[in-house]
């Protein structure tokens, strides 16, 4: 045996031996360029042994770096691989993103080594270099590593120490309240930060909207919902009152209706990319999310209940480590905790990064999502422009890397996501699926062609299950991975925060050794000090009731993203929300009791206006769900009282599978099933997002298919329908239907010549015509048709 | 202020050049702002529009397009089934191929394709949008924003029997250059359609109400003082109008004659065959030539999987027949109307397969994205030609190596766009099809 081990080594020795030889013949050709004269010794030794140090450089390390590796580490490199310089000997020492590339006298701890012998990293990249001359880098290292290459290096694209000023990096300051010559116009201090910038260009602000346009205002942007007639008038009235006292208690009454939650909790929504399903994993396949719609109830009933931000934030990244006086306490915090566990993910199948693209996900998510700033870009290079080096990008990682992401069974496809535990809650009831319900969408056997069985769930049936994160039983801090790749590891850095964003007046919190840091995380993001996190927010807010946001790029405040039109408003709302100890409800007040909240739309493709008057109120389409929830309000047919649950509460399954899976509901739309990759069909058309990353603020486009759906949906035809039969039924005579109609869907009376438009359509024309009935039905849907209906004016 | 600082930042990104592309583009499409309507290229186009035939899973390159004959005394990787020569080209083409082979002489062989990654999901995506892990425009939105519709009844950009959302989406882009899907991927095109088409409201009723509601909006349009975004909506009402009465007819085969019916293969779907599904190929490109007729700009025509690991053979045999004749005469009926010469149709998927040992017994293939082949036809490029070589195993690409970005900005040069300035200012910044790094406009595959 010995033996055998003995001979294989000399005879491997002797096949690699020729490779070298080999190598080295190649490379004389390469010119031996400088050996400046100049060149100072980085090692102390003796002439004689420094001459064989040099002669084993020359022949057996210049030429090996010369050809293998200068094209991507030398200073004329087209892209500086993970910035790493081997063409000078400081550039070995002193490493790259991966961290320093060789010790000197160590050759088992030189990263070098571990890359050549394709240990973690991998270099080069195409295929390992020949035993013998790794043995030859080996021994150059332990022998001191000498290197002649010492010329002036060539300056590295570098990271200052110090992140470049820009505004979103220090914390918010409360702004002086300006004078303004119109004081009486300003009701609030809001008022007078926006007046300033029209005074100081001398122009005019826009005119006061009429009192049924600022009710539509407020009733679609506080509820989703735009008003009844009656509530309508209700609100004309109160608005007309000389105090401020009208307006303040239809503010107030809204505020605390249940349909804010509903509303404000879809917002944040899609910031949280919330999904009930994975989505394609690549390969087809997307797994449900049965449990998913805890996170939505979560997130409703905390806006309801106007949790301050800074909890709700902390709950959704740490709610299992934070300490909970009862179950039902215990419960919401593990729920609040499926934020980082609803990602849309990648299949396991052949994926080494897998566990990283979870990770990538919650990064960018918390990153783009809670901090405004795109972190993720950071996992394969240093951020372009933003202070984000790579190693900040792996401090984080480690915190998410030390944390078990729970998204359950996956549908039992191991090859879309390995299975995972889930929390199991203490308080709801135990539901069971209806009687008799048998599963029959199923994954069928590739040879034989029948379907698999389902396994047995861990859990008795019927078990409250949430979705969710906790921590792993040993936390570990998480190597880079160069170039975004798990097989190709460098460093290992410590957990913790992004520096650019810490300034130094604020204090970051240490993390505990033996926990994620899942909590410190939490309390970083939440501290009031810091920079993003409340101007974000209040960013997001002033978007959702004006059009657009302070910060025109709502989840890109770093370099990259567009300046305030006004920091000074921007922090006045910041520093507010703050001191109103993150009430989310305050700030919305304090801003729709502005007077700039009832001023006119403008028209946003005015290029004389100044900058302050395009984030003035802007014409807007209503998004989906409120188009829907609109809809079917008008038509007298919306059920406002929440569903229980989903329509996929009991069912792990592949979606891909099941053709359509939506049932009409009678409830709002931000209780439809919102599947990724088969977005309810209702809703789809309008510019959706497909909820696999953080989205502040939809896209708005007008495409043929909205077109489409408004003239052929089944949607369309049942809820006209439905409409038809409520004026029908209200009225009988035509002229009396036609003026219920127009209250009822555009909340005014018609004019004479609307009048006699729809007199004349509903009137029939010939022997052949429709009935009265489909005429009624057709007038309906064009009034839901109509850009009055369908816009936020 | 404000604007000087998004102008340095423009400036500084991407150069003037992106800058002045924007503006231009935003000129041409016009004072109403129809981003779809059709725009004048750049230079002159070689191609008017593109069909994509999309190859889902990696279609083994060897067995099909680059020939490997066995070279040393030992076995070695490379072709286990029989190639020959065709055509006056002389290009080899497989066995398995027998009818796309007779069209050898259209043919643009790219066989130093090279991609980042043999992971299906990511190469698919940068395959489609140039971009393997976020959400970016796909080539064909990207397509419909540089060049419009040729056709006002219809969308730019239409997807059939296709997969995923990510890879028709125009992502930042106007959602207007989003693709238009027809069809699952996977499932039978028989019964494939567009949303919404048919209503239950009779055509002249619909009129009517469409009128109704059009005043309506000029209504609203006037006293909003003109609203561009009113008067979008306007218009979109109209060619959502229109879209109806065209695309079904279009959707329509029947008005085909049955040897067309024959030739495409049409309803002649096989069997399942290990990963290859019967999708109807045939439809999907009868439907590829009938769009492209009408103006589409952008055709993707899906086909998977040829992502065959075990039974290597039979799978490939399958996937070979269902597309084999369908594809011969999508080339072969494009060239009869005169319409090849401006239509570019590319073959291709994400990557490639590694070759079988002839005689090990093996019968199952990996993925290998760093040689594998694509081919072009039509629309400007070298016809019976060969471009790039790879090793003698097929296992990388050593000669004329063509990664993703070069082909998407030769594609898109051949449109007559300029392939690394055609940008979109997003985020902060101006992205690209062809990514930071650019593509090379492979000049050589030009006629």
């Amino acid at each position: 045996m010995f033996g055998y081990r003995y001979l294989s080594n000399i005879h491997r020795q002797i096949v690699f031996a020729g490779f070298r030889r080999a190598a080295i013949r190649c490379c004389v050709v390469i010119p031996l360029l400088v050996l400046s004269s100049g060149s100072v010794d980085l090692q102390a030794s003796q002439p004689e042994e420094m001459q064989s140090k040099r002669r084993f450089f020359e022949t057996r390390i210049r030429p090996v770096l010369i050809r293998h590796c200068y094209e991507c580490h030398a200073a004329d490199s087209g892209e500086l691989g993970g910035r790493l310089l081997l063409d000078h000997a400081v550039g070995l020492i002193q490493g790259g993103e991966s961290g320093r590339a060789i010790l000197p006298g160590d050759p088992a701890g030189s990263l070098l080594i571990r890359a050549l012998r394709y240990e973690g990293l991998e270099m080069p990249p195409s295929e390992p270099l020949p035993p013998a001359v790794i043995a030859d880098f080996e021994k150059w290292i332990a022998d001191g590593a000498f290197d002649p290459r010492t010329d002036p290096p060539v300056a590295t694209p570098d990271i200052p120490e110090t992140p470049p000023e820009h505004w979103a990096w220090s914390p918010p300051q409360l702004p002086a309240i300006p004078d303004v010559i119109g004081q009486q116009w300003a009701d609030t201090e809001i008022d007078q930060l926006v007046l300033k910038e029209f005074e100081a260009a001398e122009q005019r602000t826009p005119n006061d909207a009429s009192s049924r346009i600022v009710a539509r205002r407020l009733y679609l942007n506080l509820t989703g919902l735009p008003p009844t007639i009656q509530q309508l008038e209700e609100a004309e009235e109160l608005l007309g009152e000389k105090s401020e006292s009208g307006l303040e208690s239809l503010v107030d009454r809204l505020l605390s209706s249940p349909q804010f939650g509903e509303r404000w909790g879809r917002h944040w929504l899609d910031v949280a990319r919330y999904g009930e399903s994975n989505g394609n994993d690549g390969l087809g396949r997307n797994p449900t999310f049965p449990h998913a719609w805890r996170y939505r109830d979560y997130v409703i009933e905390s806006i309801n209940s106007d949790m301050p931000w800074d909890q709700f934030l902390s709950e959704q990244l740490a709610g299992d480590l934070l300490p909970a006086d009862n179950d039902r306490q215990r419960d919401r915090q593990l729920i609040a905790t499926g934020f980082l566990a609803l990602g849309a993910k990648p299949a396991k199948a052949m994926n080494d990064d897998f566990t990283m693209d979870v990770v990538a996900d919650q990064i960018d998510t918390i990153g783009r999502g809670i901090l405004g700033v795109s972190i993720a870009c950071a996992r394969c290079h240093d951020h372009k422009t933003d202070p984000i080096p790579t190693s900040e990008y792996y401090a984080l990682a480690g915190i998410l890397t030390s944390t078990e992401t729970m998204w359950g069974l996956a549908a039992n496809e191991g090859l879309t996501a390995p299975k995972t535990d889930l929390h199991v809650l203490k308080t709801p009831p135990a539901v069971l699926p209806p009687e008799g319900f048998v599963e029959t969408v199923l994954v069928l056997e590739s040879n034989t062609g029948r379907p698999k069985p389902i396994p047995k769930p861990p859990w008795p049936a019927g078990t409250p299950l949430a979705m969710g994160v906790r921590d792993r039983g040993k936390p570990e801090d998480c190597p880079i991975n160069v170039k975004g790749s798990s097989k190709n590891q460098g460093d290992i850095v410590a957990r913790g925060f992004p520096k650019f964003c810490s300034p130094e007046l604020m204090e970051v919190p240490e993390i505990d050794p033996a926990r994620s840091g899942r909590l410190e995380l939490a309390r970083w993001i939440t501290h009031p000090q810091h920079p993003l996190t409340a101007r974000v927010l209040a960013n997001r807010v002033w978007m959702h009731l004006f059009g657009r946001g302070i910060v025109a790029t709502p989840d890109e405040f770093g370099l990259y993203g567009e300046a305030p039109v006004s920091q000074d408003l921007l922090d006045y709302l910041a520093v507010r929300l703050v001191e109103d100890r993150w009430s989310l409800k305050s700030l919305i007040r304090r801003i729709v009791l502005s007077r700039v909240f009832r001023l006119e739309a403008v028209n946003p493709d005015d290029r004389a206006q100044i900058a302050m008057a395009t984030i003035l109120p802007q014409r807007r389409r209503l998004d989906a769900e409120s188009f829907r929830d609109g809809v079917m309000s008008v038509a007298g047919v919306l059920d406002l009282e929440p569903p229980d649950g989903s329509l996929i509460r009991h069912r792990d399954i592949l979606v891909n599978l099941a053709g359509n899976l939506h049932e009409s509901s009678p409830h709002r739309s931000v209780y439809l099933c919102y599947l990724r990759s088969s977005p309810p069909p209702e809703l789809m058309p309008f510019d959706l997002p497909d909820f696999t990353n953080a989205v502040g603020q939809r896209a708005e486009t007008t495409i043929p298919a909205q077109a489409l759906f408004l003239l052929n949906s089944p949607f369309m035809q049942r809820q006209s329908a439905a409409l038809a039969e409520l004026i029908c039924r209200a009225e009988d005579e035509p002229r009396r239907r036609i003026e219920f109609l127009w209250k009822q869907v555009l909340q005014r009376p018609p004019e004479t010549e609307e009048l006699n438009e729809a007199m004349e359509f509903v009137r029939p024309q010939s022997v052949e015509s429709d009935s009265t009935d489909v005429l009624w039905r057709a007038l309906c849907q064009s009034l839901l048709m109509t850009s009055e209906f369908r816009y936020l004016d | 202020m404000l604007n000087s600082r998004r102008l340095m930042l423009q400036t500084a990104s991407c150069g003037f050049g992106a800058l002045a592309l924007n503006s231009l583009l935003a000129e041409q499409s016009g004072v109403t702002g129809n981003p779809l309507h059709p725009r004048v290229p750049f230079h002159p186009a070689r191609a008017q529009r593109v069909i994509f035939l999309c190859m889902s899973g990696g279609p083994a390159q060897l067995d099909t397009f680059d020939y490997k004959p066995q070279t040393g005394k030992k076995p070695h990787p490379g072709s286990v089934f029989r190639f020959r020569r065709h055509g006056e080209s002389g290009l080899h083409v497989s066995e398995l191929l027998p009818e796309t082979a007779k069209q050898a002489d259209k043919l643009c062989v790219i066989n130093g394709m090279h991609a980042d990654t043999g992971i299906h999901a990511q190469s698919f995506l940068q395959l489609h949008t140039g971009e393997r892990l976020r959400p970016r425009p796909s080539l064909g939105a990207w397509v419909s924003y540089g060049l419009g519709t040729e056709n006002s009844n219809l969308p730019g950009f239409i997807s059939l029997n296709t997969s995923k959302t990510s890879v028709y989406s125009s992502g930042f882009l106007p959602s207007i250059h989003n693709g238009t899907p027809i069809g699952v991927n996977g499932e039978d095109m028989t019964r494939a359609t567009i949303s919404n088409l048919p209503g239950g409201t009779p055509r002249q009723l619909q009129r009517k109400q469409l009128n109704l509601v059009q005043s309506l909006n000029r209504r609203h349009l006037t006293q909003s003082d003109g609203s561009d975004e009113l008067e979008g909506v306007i218009r979109s009402m109209e060619l959502g109008y229109r879209m109806q009465m065209s695309a079904p007819d279009l959707l329509d085969l029947s008005g085909e004659t049955e040897a067309t019916l024959r030739r495409y293969r049409v309803g002649e779907a096989v069997e399942q065959i290990g990963t290859c599904r019967p999708t109807d190929f045939g439809r999907q490109c009868l439907l590829a030539r009938r769009f492209a007729e009408a103006g589409v700009r952008f055709i993707e025509v899906n086909h998977g999987s040829w992502d065959q690991h075990k039974n290597h053979r039979r799978d490939l045999q399958a996937n070979c027949q269902a597309t084999d004749a369908p594809i011969a005469a999508l080339l072969s009926d494009l060239e009869e109307r005169g319409m090849l010469d401006e239509t570019l149709v590319v073959w291709g998927g994400e990557f490639g397969r590694p070759g079988l040992v002839p005689g090990d017994g093996k019968d199952e293939t990996g993925h290998n994205a760093r040689g594998f082949t694509f081919w072009m036809a039509g629309g400007g490029v070298k016809a019976g030609y060969v471009h790039g070589r790879t090793s003698g195993t097929g296992a990388q690409a050593v000669e004329g190596k063509v990664h993703f970005r070069d082909l998407h900005a030769t594609i898109l040069h051949l449109l007559g766009l300029p392939a690394n300035d055609l940008t979109w200012f997003h985020q902060g910044r101006h992205h690209r099809l062809t990514g930071p790094d650019g593509g090379q406009v492979v000049s050589e595959l030009f006629a």
